[in-house]
Order: structure tokens, then C-alpha cells, then sequence
């Protein structure tokens, strides 16, 4: 039994059975150990979401296998968070209830849940704005909330959908760091999608590099450099130029492909 | 990171750094609501008027407001709370004979609506959640939508006879179809995210439904029946005029058939008043009770 996250020669084919099926992901495989951090970077729509959906367990596989600690993955699980790009907070709750959503679920007791609350908005950050609307806060903050909501959740593995897409670069940056905190802390696995190199380098342990569409894996980078990295830092500056030759030439194909279709 | 876990200000202040919700800045904003109502409706009233001096509109047929809100107590005589048919000038003849009658239209009004509502959230939520139930009740549901309300007013009428029941019956009708079908256009619109999340944390359909996509789908759904409010109001006056025997309805029935059309402009006085406290209302309740519907949504005054 393999412990981790583990994707075996996955595929994915949207619209199967349709006039016009479109392959999403091709053969995929993929480890992730227990707490490790891997950044999935590609060109846009290139099947790395897909592959999220698939582990998040909102997809199906159209072929190959799926397993978490041994066990084959079928369905959507707390153990496997989910974070998206916008923060999709539940605007006619509170952020404090937003937090919570997941514990309320559980049915866990109403003294015990506002103090594991209390402790999470601590953790991001968020310690003042409990009782506010999620329509109050900036991205960033409202970004922290679906953080600690995910947290909630004691998940084994983070599956980031571009999560700091959506935020300005000072921001993102300082997201950057504060979920490199929490991952140390908390022990789960990360798998992170994301389409900015910066980005790749500054958080994983392994950047996997998916190719255009149908999504398979390029190419794999290991960084085994301590955090925060200095981005200027030689080492660091030759990664960025490695990935940046192998994503343009995806990208690139990506491009001929959208031309065509 | 704590540098941005200071509450950000965002958009409680204007310009000059005024908080929004300075008390002042409110009056002000009111204040200016108010009188932009006042001057909608002078220059209506201002150019009946100007039609009246000039000669153009007949007296008789087209009285300016000055001359059908001059004598209202000869007015108020028609107005039976009660429900006197057509004609009969009995107990009417004071203020509170008039806000009876208004009240009986707007109660007919309110719970024709509120069980409307409550109906077709229900059915539904009750199709998309119960396949088998979904398939066998949209197609009907569908077909009986475009039936105008006013065909069903015989059938009203052959099943709770006079009176009440069918007046809130036509009501009823007059939103039910519309609602249920925007009920479904409103869960199929709510975000594909939202439900995934709630998967994952654990949600169970059920949960779903009550945690989710109820709450998601409440706010466009009030918006929707603040719009079919304006149908409602037409209804209970045609049910009122044909099969109840009292209400605003029935009076504007006897003002038309005794050429009374001081009478008949005066009623309609009332019945936009009426509409538009109603409005007034729906929207204070959307504001406090849905408050996650941003106010740009609101639409209107």
C-alpha cells in the first residue's frame, strides 16, 4: 500500500459519448507523498483542473486509477480539500459560519465549533472579522477564509485550483508565504494548480509540467532549495528559464490548437 | 501577514471620507428620494390639470385630481367594507370604511401571494430534487403556465363559489407557474462551485438543498415575486369586480356602471397607493431578512 496521494494512468474525456469528445487528461500517472507540495503548472486548459476534479472526487476518471493511502477515491471527501480560484464563500453567511460550514455538517457541538473557529481565523489571519460578510472583505482576506474553511476540514491533502489568480501580485505574494506557514504546520500534501512560473517556484517541492491538451506530464522539476527562496538567486533564475522553455512550447501548441477549433 | 488583518475599510466611506452611514448623509439621501417622488408626481398632475383649465379634458369624464379628491366623504359613501353588492350605499361613508376595503384587497393580496410563494419555492425545489416527481410534474407545470390568470377565474369561481376563496385562489394562480419555473432557472444558476464545496465538506443532498441552494436561490426569487406583485394587484381587482362582492375591485365595478368617474379615479388613487406600500414593503423585507442580495439588485425606487 503506497501512503500519499496516488494516479495511475488516469484519463479523462469530456462529453464521451458526444458528437465531439475532448480529451482532457491522457494517461496520466502521478505520486504525491504524505506532506509533500507539488505544483501542477501548464498552459491554460490543459487538463490540470480536470485532474483536480478527479482527485477532489467530483469526476470520474474515463480510465485509469485514483488512490488515497491504498484506497481507491469515488467520492468527494473532507480529507481532500478543495480551494478555487475565486473564494466562493457562501455570501448569506458570515465568515465565522463560512468557516464553519464544514464543522456544522459534521454536527459538531456548538461550544467546541466556536472555538476551533476562533483558532482557524486566528491561524489565517482573520481574527477580527469573524462577524462580517464575506462581501466586506478584500480578495485577499476572503481568499484566508476559504483557507481556514478548507483547514476546517483537518484535510490530509490542499487541492488549489490557481487560488491567488485572482489577487494582485503584492498580495499573492504574501499568500504565498502565509500558505507555505500552513502547509509546514498542518502536514497535508499539496497539489496546487497554477499557470505562473513565479508562482511554481516559489512554493513546490516538484513542479510537474503538463503539456497542452490532452494534459500528460512534460516534464517533472525538483526543488529542493529551503523556503523563502530568493527568486534572483542563480539556481533559482536557471529553473525559471528551464520552465519557461518547456511551458512556451506548450503553449505555443495550445494557441494552434484553440486556432483550429 | 498582519499588516492585512486590520479590517479593511471597504466601500463605508465616500469621497470626503463621510461614513456612509452617517446618520445626516441618510436624511440627505432620503430626503432627495422623497422629493424626486413628489416631483414624478406633480408634473402627472400638473399636466391633468393644465388639460382641465385649458378645456381639453371633460370634467365629466376625465376629472383632475383637485376635483375627485375634493369631496371625499360624498365618496366614501361608496366604499362598504363589508361587501354590499354594486350599488347598495349602506354602511360606507367614513375613513375607516375606505381602509377596510383597501384592507380586504390587500389581504386577498398578501396571502394569495405569501402561499403562492411558499407553493411554488416548494414544488419547486421538489423537482429538481425528486427526479421521478420533476418528470411527471414540469411538463404540466409548463403547459399551465401561459394560461392567463383571468381564464381561471370561471373555474375559481365554480370551485369556492363567491367570496374570498377565489379572489386568493386567482392570486394564487397568477404567480404559482411563473414562480415554479423561476424556482428552477434559479437552482440551475447557482454556482457549480458552491455545490462542489459542499460535497466536499461532507454535505448530504438534503443538506445541500436546505444549506446551499435554498439561501443561494431565495434573494432572485424575491425579486421575481416583487415583479409579479404588479399581476397580483391586476387579479384581486378582476376577481374582486366579477365574484367576491367587495374590495377596491368591487367599487371600481359600481363607479363604472353608475358613470361615477370621480369615483373611479379616486379608486385608482388608492389602488396605486396601495401597490406601491406594498412594494415599499416587499423591498424593506428583501433588505433585512435577504440582506446578501447586494442593493444594486433591488431594482426600482
Amino acid at each position: 500500500m503506497t501512503l500519499g496521494l496516488s494516479i495511475s494512468n488516469v484519463s479523462k474525456v469530456w462529453n464521451p459519448d458526444g458528437p465531439e469528445p475532448m480529451p482532457a487528461v491522457q494517461n496520466l500517472t502521478l505520486d504525491v507523498a504524505l506532506g509533500e507540495f507539488v505544483v501542477l503548472l501548464g498552459p491554460s486548459g490543459c487538463g490540470k483542473s480536470s485532474l483536480l476534479y478527479i482527485v477532489a472526487g467530483l469526476e470520474d476518471a474515463t480510465g485509469g486509477s485514483v488512490t488515497f493511502d491504498g484506497l481507491p477515491i469515488t467520492k468527494p471527501s473532507p480529507e481532500r480539500s478543495l480551494i478555487f480560484q475565486e473564494a466562493s464563500l457562501f455570501p448569506w453567511l458570515s465568515v465565522r459560519d463560512n468557516v464553519g460550514f464544514g464543522l456544522t455538517i459534521k454536527g459538531m457541538a456548538p461550544e467546541k465549533r466556536t472555538k476551533r473557529i476562533d483558532a482557524l481565523l486566528r491561524q489565517v489571519g482573520l481574527g477580527g472579522v469573524g462577524d462580517r460578510r464575506p462581501h466586506e472583505l478584500s480578495g485577499g482576506m476572503r481568499q484566508r477564509a476559504a483557507l481556514a474553511r478548507a483547514l476546517a476540514m483537518d484535510p490530509k491533502v490542499l487541492l488549489m485550483d490557481e487560488p491567488f489568480a485572482a489577487l494582485d501580485i503584492q498580495t499573492r505574494a504574501r499568500m504565498q508565504d502565509h500558505l507555505l506557514d500552513i502547509w509546514q504546520s498542518s502536514g497535508a500534501s499539496v497539489l496546487l494548480v497554477t499557470h505562473s512560473i513565479e508562482e511554481a517556484l516559489a512554493l513546490a517541492d516538484r513542479i510537474i509540467v503538463f503539456t497542452a491538451r490532452p494534459g500528460q506530464i512534460k516534464d517533472e522539476i525538483k526543488i529542493d532549495m529551503p523556503r523563502p527562496r530568493d527568486r534572483y538567486a542563480p539556481e533559482m533564475i536557471e529553473l525559471a528559464k528551464r520552465c519557461e522553455a518547456l511551458l512556451d512550447e506548450e503553449v505555443t501548441k495550445a494557441f494552434k490548437q484553440q486556432e483550429l477549433s | 501577514m498582519t499588516d492585512q488583518a486590520s479590517p479593511a475599510p471597504v466601500r463605508t466611506q465616500d469621497r470626503n471620507g463621510v461614513s456612509r452611514d452617517h446618520p445626516l448623509r441618510k436624511l440627505r439621501a432620503k430626503a432627495a428620494s422623497v422629493t424626486w417622488v413628489l416631483a414624478s408626481l406633480g408634473m402627472f398632475v400638473g399636466i391633468w390639470e393644465l388639460a382641465w383649465w385649458r378645456g381639453w379634458a371633460n370634467p365629466l369624464l376625465l376629472p383632475p385630481p383637485h376635483i375627485f379628491l375634493s369631496n371625499m366623504p360624498e365618496q366614501f359613501r361608496f366604499f362598504d367594507p363589508n361587501g354590499q353588492r354594486a350599488g347598495a350605499l349602506s354602511s360606507g361613508g367614513s375613513v375607516w370604511s375606505v381602509l377596510g376595503v383597501v384592507g380586504w384587497s390587500s389581504f386577498r393580496v398578501l396571502l394569495g401571494l405569501s402561499l403562492g410563494f411558499v407553493a411554488s419555492v416548494s414544488v419547486g425545489v421538489a423537482i429538481r430534487y425528486f427526479d421521478v416527481f420533476g418528470k411527471l410534474v414540469l411538463p404540466l407545470v409548463t403547459m399551465l403556465a401561459p394560461i392567463s390568470p383571468v381564464a381561471w377565474l370561471p373555474v375559481a369561481i365554480f370551485i369556492f363559489g363567491i367570496g374570498n376563496p377565489p379572489a386568493i385562489f386567482l392570486v394564487f394562480v397568477a404567480i404559482f407557474f411563473i414562480m415554479v419555473l423561476a424556482t428552477l432557472s434559479q437552482i440551475d444558476e447557482v454556482p457549480a462551485h458552491y455545490i462542489q464545496l459542499a460535497r466536499v465538506m461532507g454535505a448530504s443532498k438534503r443538506q445541500i438543498y436546505w444549506g446551499v441552494i435554498l439561501p443561494a436561490i431565495l434573494p432572485g426569487l424575491f425579486v421575481t415575486l416583487r415583479m409579479n406583485l404588479f399581476a397580483a394587484w391586476m387579479v384581486v381587482l378582476i376577481a374582486e369586480a366579477v365574484g367576491v362582492g367587495s374590495g377596491l375591485g368591487q367599487v371600481t365595478m359600481m363607479a363604472r356602471n353608475t358613470f361615477n368617474a370621480s369615483l373611479v379615479f379616486f379608486t385608482m388613487t388608492l389602488i396605486g397607493l396601495a401597490g406601491f406600500a406594498f412594494d415599499q414593503a416587499l423591498r424593506l423585507i428583501q433588505k433585512r431578512i435577504l440582506w446578501w442580495i447586494g442593493p444594486s439588485n433591488v431594482g426600482g425606487l
